[in-house]
């Protein structure tokens, strides 16, 4: 991103451009479906902390597309969002997303929204993919509300420590 | 003998929703129109401080989230009494003109295009430009490696998709580029709103943060790069198409519906609001030789929720709405209600508004023999997006103006707190089309609060009478001569540009083997 361009796309500490090592730490989620906001609630809680300055914490919300242009600006994204991994709630997942497959096969009958994921898949039309990996939590509640449940409050710590361990790996 | 054949979901919009469809005789007999995911967010907003609601209800969808701010808010205003000053309004109009700028074209390249070209046709292409053959190695590099994500996969293309290699490969070009262009427009809006997604700056009363000459230079560099695109690639692609390859559909009608149009308004171009970028009105029964347009009246709103999954209810105005679920219902087939105007289904957004507004350069489209349908729509956006464009140079020029005259005013100080009790409705024109929010106010606290958004307009169940919704009865008679293979379907459902989103984003890996990455 130039000089001239607008503040970036984040709700970033203090600064308002994406530093030059560009790594971003990338919180997705509906904040008003308790668990499924987990992402959300972690940026927040990052946003707090006093992070090394070449780290810039986003706070997605559901966007999609929206994301475009922080995932082709970065050259390492760490993803924490919710994740249906069938483990027991609370279950943290780390995985890099070309260890996944997201497209679906059958088309016709799949569920499939163009999410985070297909996004960043995307991005490799227009520049560079990031290195991105996912940190994922399995959810106990999708109810309607702005609480995590508590199983899950319970785990942010250790996704807090998992995303330094990332940062520390990176370096 | 008529055969039924479902799609579920629809994909490439956002959000869930189900079609059924009866073909007999090579064409739809009848539709249904259901949004399989259920809503009621609005439950959440009950007991809160109302100036909550624009940043709860911003959080109702990941993709329309300023538009439920900006709603949210306006209804907020009549209920607190609050009159923004024009330096309030401009600033509003300058984030909301940056949807439309990054929304409609993102819909017509990566969600639409795929609709109507062939881009199999690429492989095809033996021309010596050096920018399209690059387009084409990338593009037989993802179909060698299987990983064509989001190309395909797709439905057959069909007597009406387009197939010249020169003509396909330039729409993916186009498709690229409106992908590098739409990261661009993306930050347009945090100039003013201070991030995106979910912007800060739009509260009650006007917005919280003055405007400075360096912001609106930003601003109008980063437009002019967007005007060029939107003048020089997206509008000449549309007509092109449309008066083009596309002709035949167009001519067809396909995707017509009930020719009922309704636009709330919005987007001022002076203070006191007299003229709207997008006027607000009403048209029942279109006839293209003598466009009558009604004035709109807020109190012939009604919602029925005879085909919804609700607890059953005589038809009622938003003020007084509930959502009460009754799944054991059994004429029941959506989570979507039924709005209705004056008691009958509109159809909202772009064609609805351009219609309204009697634009001559659709109207011209028209003269050539497109008729209200998809192409239209697809028309219909980007002629709009075009008007939004010359709207914003303006809120420029009017606030470099307004900003360096004593007594600039953003917002209405005098109106902050909320009031004891009242209420108040708030009408905006998302991109998708007419939003309102209504709120009920009680002892300082949100008693009542109701969102009827544009995609329940137009993929509304029938209501109480048995009339179909928008999508359901534009549906009928579009030519199916596959069963297997409904394009146009979905090409007619797309051209709406369906947002049932407002709600679930998780990851969904289509694997079993994730919990092979399990750590703890």
């Amino acid at each position: 991103m130039s000089k001239a361009a607008a503040p970036s796309a984040a709700n970033s500490k203090g600064g308002d451009t994406i530093s030059p090592q560009k790594i971003v730490i990338l919180g997705v989620g509906n904040l008003l479906l308790s668990d499924e906001g987990i992402g959300v609630h972690v940026a927040n809680e990052l946003i707090k902390m006093n992070l090394p300055p070449e780290v810039t914490v986003v706070e997605g919300g559901t966007d999609g597309f929206g994301l475009l242009n922080i995932i082709t600006e970065v050259n390492r994204l760490i993803v924490i969002d919710a994740v249906k991994g069938g483990g027991a709630p609370g279950s943290i997942y780390r995985f890099d997303i070309n260890e996944v497959q997201s497209c679906p096969s059958g088309f016709k009958t799949s569920v499939h929204q163009i999410g985070i994921l297909e996004v960043i898949d995307l991005s490799g039309l227009i520049g560079k993919t990031p290195r991105t990996t996912v940190i994922g939590v399995e959810p106990k509640s999708l109810e309607m509300g702005m609480e995590l449940s508590h199983e899950i409050k319970a785990k942010i710590p250790k996704i807090i420590e998992l995303i330094f361990e990332e940062l520390k790996k990176y370096n | 003998m008529a055969k039924k054949i479902t799609i579920d979901p629809i994909t490439r919009i956002e959000g869930h929703l189900k079609i059924e469809v009866e073909i007999e005789g090579g064409k739809v007999k009848d539709a249904w129109s259901s949004g399989t995911m259920a809503r009621g967010f609005e439950a959440m907003l009950i007991g809160k401080d109302p100036r909550d609601a624009p940043f709860v209800t911003s959080r109702f969808c990941g993709v329309c989230y300023s538009v439920h701010q900006i709603t949210s808010v306006r209804a907020l205003d009549v209920a607190f009494g609050a009159k923004v000053p024009w330096g309030g309004t401009l600033l509003r109009n300058l984030v909301m003109g940056a949807q439309y700028i990054y929304d409609h074209p993102l819909h017509f390249y990566q969600l639409s295009a795929l609709d109507y070209i062939d881009i199999m046709a690429i492989a095809k292409y033996n021309g010596k430009d050096k920018d399209l053959l690059a387009v084409k190695d990338k593009i037989v590099g993802l179909v060698t490696a299987k990983d064509t994500y989001p190309l395909t996969p797709r439905y057959e293309p069909d007597a009406f998709s387009v197939n010249d290699p020169d003509t396909v490969i330039m729409a993916v070009k186009h498709y690229i580029d409106a992908l590098k262009i739409h990261a661009k427009a993306r930050n347009m809006g945090a100039i003013w709103g201070g991030r995106t997604p979910h912007y800060q700056n739009i509260v009650v009363g006007g917005v919280t943060s003055y405007p400075d000459i360096n912001q609106v230079a930003r601003f109008r560099t980063m437009l002019d790069e967007q005007a060029r695109f939107v003048n020089e690639v997206y509008i000449p692609d549309v007509l092109l198409f449309g008066t083009g390859p596309l002709l035949p559909l167009a001519k067809a009608g396909i995707g017509g519906g009930h020719y009922n149009y309704l636009s709330y308004g919005a987007l001022e171009k002076d203070p006191a609001g007299k003229n709207l970028v997008f006027p607000a009105g009403v048209i029942t029964g279109l006839n293209l030789a003598n466009i009558k347009v009604d004035h709109f009246d807020p109190d012939k709103i009604t919602e029925s929720v005879k085909y919804g999954w609700y607890k059953e209810n005589k038809p009622v105005h938003p003020y007084n709405g509930e959502q009460v679920f009754d799944l054991d219902k059994k004429e029941a087939y959506s989570f979507v209600k039924a709005p209705r105007y004056d008691g009958k289904p509109m159809e909202v957004g772009p064609l609805a508004r351009m219609l309204v507004a009697k634009n001559p350069t659709l109207l011209d489209l028209v003269g050539k023999g497109v008729k209200p349908g998809a192409v239209a729509r697809h028309a219909a956006r980007a002629i709009e997006t075009k008007l939004v464009v010359d709207a914003c140079y303006k809120w420029c020029d009017d606030l470099l103006d307004a900003m360096t005259k004593p007594g600039f005013k953003i917002h209405d100080t005098e109106h902050w707190d909320p009031p004891e009790s009242g209420m108040g409705a708030g009408f905006y024109e998302a991109p998708r089309g007419a939003l309102g929010h209504w709120i009920k106010i009680k002892n300082k606290k949100i008693e009542n609060y109701q969102a009827v958004v544009p995609s329940t307009w137009n993929a509304s169940p029938r209501c109480e009478k048995g009339v179909r919704g928008q999508y359901e009865e534009a549906l009928i008679g579009a030519p199916v001569p596959d069963t297997e293979n409904p394009i146009n379907v979905v090409r007619i459902i797309r051209s709406f540009d369906p947002c049932l989103a407002c709600a679930v984003h998780i990851i969904d890996p289509k694997t079993n083997e994730i919990r092979k990455f399990l750590i703890e």
